[in-house]
């Protein structure tokens, strides 16, 4: 039906409480400093509201207590090798500088079954740029992951219990008069929420590794964030979600509670959500089976160029494959997601491999990313192994700026993995 | 289900546009692999056993050229012992060659059907560049007085760029501009451009609203506002956003044309970069796509509204996207967008969001309505259509006419907004 499909996705006309002037201490020995507001994408020229105070431009280094950064309670999967395997050295050419060439965000190549969103990275070397008149431009880290998995859980009550605040540090700056005169409770800038939700909600769909119940964002309740002088920003935020796939008559809003860490610019934020659930344990295995079978008659090689066709149809048989491109894309648009940016799935591009053989589905293939707000379309390659229950093994790269006349075609450009891990 | 086979074949084998189509169904196609000279010459016998009535769309050849034989139903299992028996690898092309040619056909009914008139032409699908132009000039003969077709000039490519003007008479009426298609990839709105078309054509002398409209007001409609693009998705790339403009000094193609428009040209909020998707330009209105709607408004000169359509996100967004700084009627803007996404919902229960550009996606220069808010048009707006990201542009066709619809509930109360508070 039309109205689920169009109506219900996104954090449209979402609420935003506002619970004034509290302070809320996170029994981690952190306490809750007075609040920035995260920095804007690229050329989100406002700063926030101002508040007067001197305190406001001092504040904690946000330092996290031990068991913060990491997600929820992931262990290592079977066969996984190194943490997070060998990020590509790449070109580091400096942003801005050589010829009209950008570069794209991470090529990453990486082991990962399950764990946390907290691998540590090099801290990027970045040429300062007016902001905003390109898309930042990331420099690959040299390692990542000592990703280890958390199982601390934040109880939604305490979450409930945030305040919203928007603080600026300093004062200066051109402002928009109207916004620091508007109300005491002064809107996040917007889009943060969203965005901590949509990164929050790639981890959740990975980690659960059920291509039969994957999730989209219904709506933001509330948020907050903060940022710290390092510029990362932290976002606390509860919100609803929908069934990727809904079945008719079927509206279960799921509910989760997330703290969200952007690196400021670097990829890979660190997650640590939790979710209401949506199916019961038992009938999502179910589910996931009865795909599972279904993949597994699929006829081999598949004879797929894109899913789905440029009319956006995706044939019924082959839903499963796209469902499953998904769960394997989350991951990498997961790692991908930053303060400022986002991604989409526009297209499952090419099949290069499906193969069943033992049990598992072994499945290689590229889809285009949609990536917000540059617009660009990127073709990531994707090797991912599923089996039913078990946790879902991803490995990617995805391409760099290249030549339009090349890119985007329904075989891609991708370059094939010339080092392809053991699982 | 998308198929490599050549659709050539299908088209020579089968009668098509004639009554008496045998039907073929469950006959499969078969792809075999013949290693050596001795294999070859067994399916060549295969050949010779005229009761099998195989159907060779290839032949046996040289060793290691691929085999394609259509197989009718009673066949099949006798075939495949025959190939298995004699160590034969083949594969099955298609599974089920009636559905391929039922498909094939009516796709050629629907193209037959399209030249006819506007009332058998196809909204609930996705037309090339040459039907969008065949629609208009049928639309044009069959409402005279309602409809005329002019020309705004040639794209870089040298296609006719063609704008519908509605008009009861009058000199030079106060009029409202609807463009769509502008990012070619946008598919639904060069789809709902086409329906507003017809809308309006049904609808005036029925609708009390847009007859009051058209009584004392114009309104122009350019459809495929970025042909060379639009072509390109049809031919090339899917995802092709741009222009297909070349930059002298640069390999890479097109320039955003929605940010090349002399509002804030230059600033943040457009890349500098030829290869990226929001390259804004070596200057403004460097495209003529662009510049013949510049010049065609200064020409006009009594312009009241403008909107113009993209996709995908639903938002309702008015100026600025360069600078922070509030519109001078903001408040009336932000008024008027809220009744325009009140009734768009009341339809579908679509969510829109709206707001200025910079608030409410990110800042974005050389932006279209920017400019024409410039040049005293107050009431300027772009829509970013279904939907939030499931499929994006690749929106199933299904969802055209539901847009379409529900879309024109906003436009409706824009333009009769405009109507009433002349200026």
């Amino acid at each position: 039906m039309q109205r689920r499909e169009a109506g219900s996705r996104t954090g449209l006309g979402a609420r935003r409480r506002v619970a004034a002037g509290k302070s809320c201490s996170l029994g981690e020995g952190v306490s809750i400093a007075p609040l920035v507001p995260c920095q804007r994408s690229r050329g989100w020229t406002s700063p926030a509201p101002r508040r007067g105070g001197a305190a406001a431009s001092r504040h904690r280094a946000g330092k996290l207590g031990p068991g913060r950064s990491g997600s929820g309670a992931g262990r290592r999967g079977p066969g996984a090798g190194s943490s997070a395997g060998r990020a590509r050295p790449g070109r580091t050419r400096a942003p801005g500088s050589g010829p009209p060439r950008g570069r794209r965000g991470v090529a990453r190549r990486g082991l990962i079954s399950s764990s946390a969103g907290a691998a540590h990275l090099e801290p990027v070397r970045r040429t300062p740029r007016p902001p905003a008149s390109m898309p930042p431009r990331l420099q690959p880290p040299p390692a990542s992951g000592t990703g280890r998995p958390r199982a601390a859980v934040l109880p939604l009550a305490l979450l409930l219990s945030l305040a919203l605040q928007g603080v600026a540090a300093a004062p200066a700056g051109a402002g928009e008069p109207e916004d620091s005169l508007r109300r005491q409770d002064p809107e996040l800038p917007r889009g943060l929420l969203e965005q901590a939700a949509r990164a929050a909600l790639h981890f959740v769909n990975f980690r659960a590794g059920s291509p039969s119940t994957l999730r989209v964002l219904a709506d933001v309740l509330e948020g907050r964030a903060r940022v710290n002088p390092k510029k990362e920003c932290q976002v606390d935020l509860v919100f609803t979600t929908d069934r990727y796939n809904p079945e008719e008559g079927e509206e279960r809003l799921g509910k989760c509670s997330a703290r969200v860490f952007f690196r400021n610019q670097k990829p890979r934020p660190a997650i640590n959500v939790t979710c209401t659930r949506l199916i019961e344990k038992n009938k999502r295995q179910q589910e996931d089976y009865l795909l599972y079978k279904h993949m597994k008659q699929l006829k081999t090689p598949l004879d797929v160029v894109s899913i789905p066709d440029s009319h956006g149809h995706i044939d019924p048989s082959l839903r499963p494959i796209w469902d499953l491109a998904f769960l394997g894309g989350s991951y990498v648009m997961w790692e991908k997601t930053t303060q400022f940016l986002h991604y989409y799935m526009a297209q499952l591009s090419s099949v290069n491999q499906w193969k069943t053989n033992d049990d598992a589905i072994d499945f290689d293939y590229t889809v285009l990313l949609h990536e917000f707000s540059t617009q660009e379309i990127i073709p990531c390659r994707i090797h991912l192994v599923w089996y039913p229950g078990k946790p879902l093994k991803v490995k990617y790269h995805c391409q760099e700026l290249q030549t339009p006349e090349a890119s985007g075609t329904e075989e891609g450009s991708a370059v094939a993995p010339t080092e392809l891990n053991n699982f | 289900m998308a198929l490599r086979v050549p659709l050539t074949h299908v088209r020579g084998k089968t009668l098509l546009g004639s009554p008496a189509v045998r039907k073929a169904s469950q006959h499969q196609v078969l792809r075999i692999s013949a290693a050596d000279e001795a294999q070859v010459q067994k399916v060549k016998e295969l050949e010779d056993l005229e009761h099998l009535q195989l159907d060779f769309w290839r032949g046996p050849g040289q060793p290691g050229s691929p085999i394609d034989v259509r197989v009718p139903f009673p066949s099949i299992q006798a075939v495949k012992a025959f190939l298995e028996a004699h160590g034969l690898g083949y594969t099955i092309m298609i599974e089920d060659v009636q559905s391929l040619l039922d498909e094939e056909q009516e796709q050629m009914f629907a193209f037959q059907a399209r030249s006819r008139s506007t009332d058998t032409f196809n909204y609930a699908t996705y037309h090339t560049l040459e039907e969008i132009y065949g629609f208009m000039d049928l639309l044009v003969a069959e409402h005279p007085q309602l409809v005329s077709k002019l020309q705004i000039g040639n794209t870089y490519e040298g296609r006719p760029i063609y704008v519908l003007k509605f008009s009861t008479g009058g000199n030079n009426r106060p009029a409202i501009w609807i463009d769509t298609g502008i990012h070619s990839r946008e598919w639904v709105t060069q789809a709902s451009g086409v329906w507003f078309a017809k809308k309006i054509t049904q609808d005036y002398g029925q609708d009390l609203t847009l007859t009051a409209i058209l009584d004392s007001m114009d309104i122009f409609l350019e459809i495929v506002t970025n042909p060379d693009g639009f072509a390109f998705t049809h031919s090339k790339n899917r995802m092709w956003r741009k222009t297909r403009s070349l930059t002298p000094g640069s390999s890479c193609v097109g320039v955003d044309p929605n940010r090349n428009w002399d509002a804030g040209f230059g600033m943040p909020g457009a890349s500098s970069n030829p290869c990226t998707d929001t390259y804004r330009g070596k200057f403004a209105n460097s495209e003529v796509e662009v510049k013949s709607i510049v010049d065609f408004v200064k020409s006009h000169g009594n312009i009241k509204a403008f909107v113009s359509i993209h996709s995908y996100s639903q938002l309702l967004l008015y100026p600025y996207g360069y600078k922070a700084e509030p519109a001078p009627n903001r408040d009336e803007l932000d008024q008027l967008a809220k009744s325009a996404v009140t009734a768009l919902a009341s339809l579908y229960g679509t969510k829109f969001k709206y707001g200025s550009i910079i608030k409410t996606i990110y800042q974005a220069s050389g932006s279209t309505i920017d400019w024409t808010y410039s040049q005293g048009i107050k009431y300027s707006f772009t829509f970013e259509l279904r939907d939030t990201g499931r499929y994006g542009f690749l929106l199933p066709a299904s969802q055209i006419v539901p847009t379409a619809q529900e879309t024109w509930l906003a436009l409706r109360t824009i333009m009769e907004y405009t109507l009433n508070h002349p200026y």
